[in-house]
C-alpha cells in the first residue's frame, strides 16, 4: 500500500449529520467491493439453501421412485458443487468485506495521523494526548469492526432469513407462517439482553482497572509497602477490589446463564412445534416427505442465528458513536502550510532583516499578550528577551515560524510582510533550541537529522555533533551514533538533550535562530560546552535569545526588556546599566549582590578567630 | 501515558503432564464446581447426540407410519429432553463461569500475596508491567482453559461420542465413513485455527506499534511543525499502516477460509452419505429417517471439531501462561529471616557498617569495604553524585537487600539475626518522588500506623507542616489524592509523605530529599517537619537541600562507592573538595530563588544539587 495513493483521499468529505450517512461515505472507492461482500453472502445463502431443496429432491422425487436411483451419482455431486459454492461464496464475501474494512481503518490512520500534525498549535495547547490517542485507536478500530463484522453480520443474519423464509414460503405457506412466531420475542429479548450485558462488561471492566491501579501502585511503590511493612494491610486492600471484581464477574455472567437457556428453550420449542406441525400435515397428505425434510434443515437455519442479532445491533450502535468521536477530530481546521502569497524558489534564501512593527498578539479575545512590540534586527545580530514568567518572550518567538498569528501590527522579513510566506518555508529557515528539547524514540543520528528531507552523509552528521560538543557523549554510548533514545534506549540529561538540538539547528542552517538560553540546571563545565556551541550556531545568523541571565545577555546587540507583554526597556548592556530604576538594573545589582554573598558564605568559616557557632548567620536562607 | 501496552514476547509452552496437573489441581478447593459442570456438560452432550436421533424417530415411527400416537410420544420424550437441556445449560454456563470467575480471583491473589513477601531485588530485575501481565492477563488465561477449554473438550469429545454410537446403530458401514473424516477435520482444523491466532497476535503488535507512533508524533508535534517534518512522518507512518494492513488483511482472510473449507471436507462426507445411504434407502435396508439422521449428524459434527481445534489450538498460549504464572509463584525471595530471628523489640542504638561490600550485578561493585559507625541519635547527611552509592546505603539500613561482604550492626547486633518486621516496622522513610496510594489524605496518612485515630492523623498532619494545606483542600482529609496522588503536587505530596512517617513513630528515620522544586512556603514546612521528626531519632537523608545538610551532625559525601569526605559542613567547607563546590553552586541557586529572581527573569527555579 502507497501512501500517496491513501492520502488522496479527504474524510472531510465524509463529515455528515446523519452518521450512517457518513459511514457510507467513508467506503468511497470501496462501496463496489463492499457491495460484492453482499452479494456473495446472498450467493452462498442460496447455495445453503439450496443443498436442502436439493434433500427435497432426493427424497420425493429419487429415493421414493426405484427407477431414478441412477440419479444418486448426480445427486452426491450436486451436493458437492453447492458445498463448494457455498465455501466458495462465503469465502470470497468475507474477503471482500475485509479488504474493504480494512482499507478503510487504513487510510482513516493515515489521514488522521497526519491530520493531526497539521492541526493548529492552538488545537493541540487545549486537546489531552491521551483523548487524542484513544480516539484515533479505539475508536478507527470501532469503525473498522463495524464494516468487517457487524453491519455484515447483520447483513448476513438478515439474508439467512429472507432466503431460508423465502424457500420455505415456496414449500408451504401456513408452515412458513408459523415457523416465525418466536422470531420477535427472540429479537427484542436478544437487543435487551445484550444491552444489559455491555452495561455489566463495562462495570467489570471498571473494575478490571481499579484492580490494575492497586496493583500497579502497590509493585510501584513497593519501598514504601516495605519500609512501613505493610504487606497484610495491601493484601487485605487487594482482596477487596478482587472480590469486587469477582462479585462483578458472577454478575455479568448470571446474565448470560438466564439468557442463553431461554432463549434457546424458545427456539427449540419453536423448532419442535415446526416439526410437530410440519408431521401432521405429512400425514394429512399436505405436505410431502421430502419437504418435511428439507424444511427441518432450512427452520434451524431461520431461527438459531437471531440469538446473535441483539448482539450485532448493539455494537453497531458503539460504531456510529465512534464515528461521530472521529469527526470531531476531522472537522478541526488544519494549519495551511504551503499557502501564501510570497512564493519563493525552494533554494533561495533569506538574508534576515527582521522587523516588528507595533505589533500586537492575543490567543482567541482572551487578554493581550502581546502589545505594541516594535524593533528590527539585522542578520549576524542578537536579540535578547529579558521579562519575567508571563511576560511575553515565548508567545513573541513563537510569532516568527508562525506557530500562531499576530493579530495587529505587522512584522517584516526581508522588507516582506511575515503573512506572504508560506508556514512550511518560513520553518526552514528558522531554526529553534528549546530549554528542554523533545527527543524523539529513535537513534541519535536519526535525531540529529529529523526534519532534514534529504540525505544527510556521516561526515556531515558528525560535524555537526562535535560543533555541538555532543561527539565525544555520543560516542561513549555502546552503538555511538546509532543507539536509541527513550523508553527502550538510554535517557539523555537536560544539557546533553539541549546539545542535541544544538547540532539538530546546526545541520539544518537556518537563516534566523530563536534560543531559549537556560543553562542555569547544568554543571559548570557543560555550562561552558554548551556556551560554546551556542556561539558557533548564532555566527552569521539572526538570533532572538530568551534569556534568564545577564551573563548570556550582556553581548546582545539589543536587548528588550518585556513586563506584561509590552517592552519597557531597550538598549544594550551599558545603556540598560544607566537606567537606575529599570528591571534591568534591578537584576544585575541582584545578581552582582548574590555572588558577594556566596563569596561570604563559603569562606566564612576560613578565618580562625571565628566561632564556628554563629556561622551559619544565613540559615534563614529557605525559611 | 495512557497507552504503555507492555509488549508480550511470544511464548509457546511444550504440553506437559505436570503442567496440567498443577493447572487442574488448582480448581482442588472447588471442586463441586468442577464435577458440576463436567457432569452437567457430559449430560447436555449426550442429549446433543440425542435430538438427531429423535428426529429420525419422528419420521420414522410418526410420519412415514403414519402413527399419531407415535409421534406424541417422541414429541413428548423430545419437548422434556428440550427443557432438561435448558437446565443443563443453565447449569453448566453457571458453574463454569463461576470456576473461573472464582479461578482467576484465587490466582491474582496468590501471586498478590507472594508479590509482598519477595525481596527487593526481584522487583529490580522484573519490570512492572512484567508482573502486571501476569496478575492481570495470564491468570484469565489459565482460568478460561480450566473452564471454557475443559468444557469445550468435554462437549466436543462426548457429543461426538453419542453422534457416533448413534450412527453406528443405525448403520455401521456409513458411520464408519463418516468417522474417519472427523480426524482430518480436527487436524486440518486445528492447523487453520494455529496460523489464525498467530496473524491475530501480528495485528496486535503492530498495533501498539501504530499507538506509539501516534503518541510520539502528537507530543512532539511542536518540533514536528518547527522542522517540517509532515510529509517524512507520514510516509514512515504509512509504512506502518501499510504492514498493519496485510496482517489484519491476511489474518481476516484466512477467519473467512476456514469455514468453507471444513464445511468443503463434510460436504464431501454428505455426499457420500447421500450416494451409499441412498442405494440402502432406494433397496429398502435403511430409512427415510436414518438418512436424515445422518445428514443431521454430519451437519452438527461441525461444532464439536471446531470447539476441539480452538481449544487445541490456545492450549500451548496457555500453556505458556501457565508456565510463567507458576514461575512467579515459585521465586523464592531471598532475603528471609533467618532461623531463630528474634524481634528485640526496638531498634534503638549505635549502627554499624563493618567492612560492607555490595554489588547488585556481579563484577560490578557499588560498596567496598565501606565502614560507618553511626551514634543513636545522630543525623547523617548523605550527599554525592548519582550512582554514587547513596541509596543503596540507604537500601541496605532498610535490609532491602543484605551485604554480599561484611555485616551492619543494629545496636551491637548483626541485623541479620534480626527479622525483618522487626527492623521495618520501626523505620519511617520519605521517598524522593513520594509515592501515595489512590484514596483519601487520611488514608494516606494512616499508611503509617493503621490504628490511628482521627486526631492523631491530624496531630501528625500539623507537626509535618501538612495539616493548612489539607484543610484548604474542597473536602479536607476526605479529598482524593488520585492515582498515584497526581491531583497534589510534588510539595504537597512530600507533606503527605512526612506526616505518614510521623505517625508511625519511627526509630529510624530515612530521607531522600526531592531534587524537584518546591515552593518557597512549602519547603520551608517541610524542613521544620522533618526537623522535628529528627528530633532524638538516629536519621539519615539523602540530602539535596542546604539547611538539612547544615543541619547533619555529620555529612558524608560519597563517591564510587567510599566515603569521600567526611566531618561537619564547617569542616568541610575549610577543605575547598567536592563538598566546598557543591556547596557554592547550591547556595548561589539558593539565594537566587530567596531573591526571586527566577521571577524577574522567567527561569523555572530549580533547587537541587
Amino acid at each position: 500500500m502507497s501512501t500517496s495513493s491513501t492520502t488522496l483521499f479527504d474524510f472531510r468529505h465524509t463529515l455528515s449529520p446523519n452518521r450512517l450517512a457518513g459511514l457510507w461515505g467513508m467506503l468511497a472507492g470501496f462501496r463496489l467491493t463492499y457491495a460484492g461482500a453482499v452479494l456473495n453472502l446472498a450467493l452462498s445463502t442460496c447455495a445453503k439453501t439450496a443443498t436442502f431443496l436439493l434433500i427435497r429432491y432426493l427424497v420425493d422425487d429419487v429415493l421414493q421412485q426405484p427407477d431414478r436411483l441412477g440419479l444418486l451419482p448426480l445427486i452426491a455431486l450436486g451436493f458437492i458443487s453447492l458445498a463448494l459454492m457455498e465455501g466458495g461464496f462465503t469465502f470470497l464475501s468475507g474477503r471482500l468485506a475485509a479488504r474493504t474494512a480494512e482499507n478503510t481503518a487504513l487510510r482513516l490512520r493515515n489521514y488522521l495521523f497526519d491530520h493531526i500534525q497539521r492541526l493548529s498549535f492552538t488545537y493541540h495547547d487545549r486537546t489531552p494526548t491521551g483523548d487524542l490517542i484513544q480516539r484515533v485507536t479505539s475508536d478507527v478500530d470501532a469503525v473498522r469492526r463495524f464494516f468487517s463484522e457487524q453491519a455484515i453480520g447483520i447483513g448476513r443474519i438478515a439474508l439467512l432469513f429472507t432466503v431460508n423464509w423465502v424457500a420455505l414460503l415456496s414449500l408451504n405457506v401456513p408452515l412458513a407462517l408459523a415457523s416465525v412466531v418466536v422470531v420477535p420475542i427472540i429479537l427484542v429479548m436478544s437487543v435487551f439482553f445484550f444491552r444489559r450485558v455491555s452495561k455489566a462488561y463495562e462495570q467489570y471492566q471498571e473494575q478490571d482497572a481499579r484492580l490494575s491501579t492497586v496493583l500497579q501502585e502497590n509493585l510501584t511503590g513497593v519501598r514504601v509497602v516495605k519500609a512501613f511493612a505493610r504487606q497484610a494491610y495491601e493484601r487485605e486492600k487487594f482482596e477487596r477490589e478482587n472480590w469486587e471484581k469477582f462479585r462483578r464477574g458472577k454478575r455479568f455472567l448470571l446474565l448470560h446463564t438466564v439468557f442463553w437457556p431461554v432463549a434457546d428453550l424458545l427456539c427449540s420449542s419453536q423448532m419442535l412445534a415446526g416439526f410437530t406441525y410440519g408431521a401432521l400435515m405429512v400425514m394429512n397428505g399436505a405436505l410431502s416427505l421430502g419437504e418435511y425434510l428439507a424444511y427441518m434443515g432450512l427452520v434451524v437455519l431461520l431461527i438459531w442465528p437471531m440469538r446473535e442479532l441483539g448482539r450485532l445491533i448493539v455494537q453497531a450502535s458503539t460504531g456510529l458513536v465512534s464515528y461521530g468521536r472521529l469527526m470531531e477530530i476531522v472537522r478541526e481546521d488544519r494549519e495551511p502550510i504551503e499557502e501564501g502569497i510570497h512564493t519563493l524558489s525552494a533554494g533561495s534564501r533569506l538574508r534576515g532583516i527582521l522587523e516588528f512593527h507595533h505589533v500586537g498578539f492575543e490567543y482567541e479575545a482572551e487578554s493581550r499578550v502581546l502589545k505594541d512590540i516594535s524593533f528590527s534586527v539585522r542578520p549576524g545580530q542578537v536579540v535578547a528577551l529579558l521579562g519575567p514568567t508571563g511576560s511575553g518572550k515565548t508567545s513573541l518567538v513563537n510569532l516568527l515560524p508562525r506557530f500562531y498569528e499576530y493579530t495587529r501590527g505587522s512584522i517584516t522579513l526581508d522588507g516582506i510582510e511575515l503573512k506572504d510566506y508560506p508556514r512550511q518555508y518560513l520553518r526552514r529557515q528558522i531554526g529553534i533550541v528549546e530549554q528542554e528539547p523533545f527527543l524523539f524514540s529513535r537513534t541519535l543520528r536519526e535525531n540529529i537529522t529529523y526534519g532534514m528531507g534529504r540525505d544527510v552523509t556521516d561526515a556531515e552528521v558528525e560535524a555537526a555533533a562535535r560543533a555541538a560538543a555532543i561527539h565525544d557523549v555520543i560516542l561513549s554510548f555502546p552503538e555511538g551514533y546509532n543507539t536509541l533514545v527513550g523508553e527502550k534506549g538510554i535517557t539523555l540529561s537536560g544539557g546533553q538533550k539541549q546539545r542535541m538540538a544544538i547540532a539538530r539547528t546546526l545541520l539544518k542552517d537556518p537563516r534566523l535562530l530563536i534560543l531559549d538560553d537556560s543553562t542555569s540546571s547544568v554543571d559548570t563545565e557543560t555550562e561552558a560546552a554548551i556556551r560554546e556551541a551556542l556561539e558557533r550556531l548564532m555566527a552569521g545568523r539572526t538570533t532572538l535569545v530568551i534569556a534568564h541571565r545577564i551573563q548570556s545577555v550582556m553581548n546582545a546587540d539589543l536587548i528588550l526588556v518585556l513586563e506584561g507583554g509590552g517592552i519597557t526597556q531597550r538598549g544594550t548592556h551599558e545603556q540598560l546599566l544607566a537606567e537606575r530604576d529599570g528591571l534591568y538594573r534591578r537584576i544585575y545589582d541582584l545578581q552582582a549582590r548574590i555572588e558577594v554573598e556566596v563569596e561570604k558564605e563559603v569562606t566564612a568559616f576560613d578565618a580562625p578567630p571565628r566561632e564556628e557557632t554563629e556561622a551559619p548567620e544565613r540559615e534563614a536562607v529557605l525559611a | 501515558m495512557p497507552h504503555q501496552e507492555f509488549e508480550e514476547e511470544d511464548f509457546e509452552g511444550a504440553l506437559s503432564g505436570r503442567i496440567l496437573r498443577r493447572m487442574l489441581g488448582l480448581t482442588r478447593p472447588h471442586w463441586p464446581l468442577l464435577v458440576g459442570f463436567v457432569a452437567l456438560i457430559a449430560f447436555v452432550a449426550v442429549q446433543d447426540g440425542t435430538f438427531n436421533f429423535l428426529k429420525k424417530q419422528m419420521i420414522d415411527r410418526g410420519v412415514t407410519a403414519r402413527d399419531t400416537t407415535a409421534l406424541t410420544w417422541v414429541v413428548v420424550i423430545y419437548a422434556a429432553m428440550m427443557v432438561l437441556q435448558s437446565a443443563g445449560v443453565f447449569g453448566f454456563i453457571y458453574c463454569a463461569g463461576l470456576l473461573g470467575e472464582r479461578l482467576q480471583y484465587d490466582l491474582r491473589q496468590k501471586m498478590f500475596n507472594h508479590l509482598q513477601v519477595l525481596s527487593f531485588s526481584y522487583f529490580n530485575r522484573t519490570p512492572v508491567g512484567w508482573i502486571m501481565s501476569r496478575v492481570t492477563s495470564d491468570s484469565g488465561r489459565i482460568a478460561e482453559l480450566i473452564t471454557w477449554g475443559l468444557l469445550d473438550v468435554t462437549w466436543g469429545a462426548l457429543s461426538i461420542l453419542t453422534a457416533s454410537a448413534f450412527m453406528f446403530y443405525i448403520n455401521w458401514r456409513l458411520a464408519l465413513i463418516v468417522v474417519l473424516i472427523i480426524p482430518v477435520l480436527v487436524i486440518v482444523a486445528a492447523q487453520f485455527q494455529k496460523r489464525i491466532i498467530a496473524e491475530y497476535r501480528a495485528v496486535r503488535k503492530m498495533n501498539s506499534r501504530i499507538t506509539g507512533a501516534y503518541n510520539e508524533n502528537i507530543t512532539g508535534v511542536r518540533v514536528v511543525k518547527a522542522l517540517n517534518r509532515e510529509a517524512a512522518n507520514l510516509s514512515e507512518f504509512g509504512e506502518l499502516t501499510g504492514y498493519m494492513y496485510r496482517a489484519s488483511f491476511r489474518a481476516a482472510w484466512l477467519s473467512a477460509l476456514f469455514l468453507p473449507v471444513v464445511q468443503f471436507i463434510s460436504a464431501l462426507a454428505l455426499s457420500s452419505v447421500a450416494w451409499y445411504g441412498g442405494r440402502q434407502v432406494g433397496l429398502g435396508a435403511m430409512t427415510l429417517g436414518d438418512l436424515q439422521a445422518f445428514i443431521g449428524y454430519i451437519t452438527f459434527m461441525l461444532w464439536p471439531v471446531q470447539d476441539l481445534a480452538r481449544v487445541y489450538a490456545e492450549l500451548q498460549h496457555a500453556v505458556a501462561s501457565a508456565e510463567r504464572t507458576f514461575s512467579l509463584l515459585d521465586s523464592r525471595p531471598e532475603i528471609v529471616d533467618r532461623p531463630g530471628a528474634l524481634d528485640p523489640g526496638t531498634i534503638r542504638g549505635d549502627i554499624e557498617f563493618e567492612h560492607v561490600d555490595f554489588y547488585y550485578q556481579d563484577g560490578k561493585p557499588v560498596l567496598r569495604d565501606f565502614n560507618l559507625k553511626v551514634k543513636q541519635g545522630e543525623t547523617i547527611a548523605l550527599v554525592g553524585p548519582t550512582g554514587g552509592g547513596k541509596s543503596t546505603i540507604v537500601n541496605l539500613l532498610c535490609r532491602f537487600y543484605e551485604p554480599k561482604r561484611g555485616a551492619i550492626r543494629i545496636g551491637g547486633r548483626d541485623y541479620t539475626e534480626l527479622t525483618l518486621h522487626a527492623i521495618q516496622s520501626r523505620i519511617g522513610m520519605v521517598l524522593q518522588t513520594p509515592h501515595l496510594f489512590s484514596g483519601t489524605v487520611r488514608e494516606n496518612i494512616r499508611y503509617g500506623r493503621l490504628d490511628a485515630t482521627d486526631e492523631a492523623i491530624e496531630a501528625a498532619a500539623r507537626i509535618a507542616g501538612a495539616h493548612d494545606f489539607i484543610v484548604t483542600l474542597d473536602q479536607g482529609y476526605d479529598a482524593e489524592v488520585g492515582e498515584g496522588g497526581n491531583m497534589l503536587s510534588t510539595g504537597q505530596k512530600q507533606l503527605i509523605s512526612l506526616a505518614r512517617a510521623v505517625l508511625a513513630r519511627p526509630e529510624l528515620f530515612i530521607m531522600d530529599e526531592a531534587t524537584s522544586s518546591v515552593d518557597t512556603l512549602t519547603e520551608a514546612l517541610i524542613q521544620r517537619g522533618m526537623e522535628r521528626l529528627m528530633a532524638g531519632r538516629t536519621s539519615f537523608v539523602i540530602a539535596h537541600r542546604l539547611s538539612t545538610i547544615k543541619r547533619a551532625d555529620r555529612i558524608l559525601v560519597i563517591e564510587n562507592g567510599h566515603i569521600t569526605e567526611m566531618g561537619t559542613h564547617a569542616e568541610l567547607l575549610r577543605k575547598r573538595g567536592h563538598y566546598y563546590d557543591l556547596y557554592t553552586r547550591q547556595f548561589r541557586r539558593a539565594l537566587e530563588r530567596e531573591y526571586e529572581l527566577g521571577k524577574m527573569t522567567g527561569l523555572a527555579p530549580t533547587g537541587a544539587l
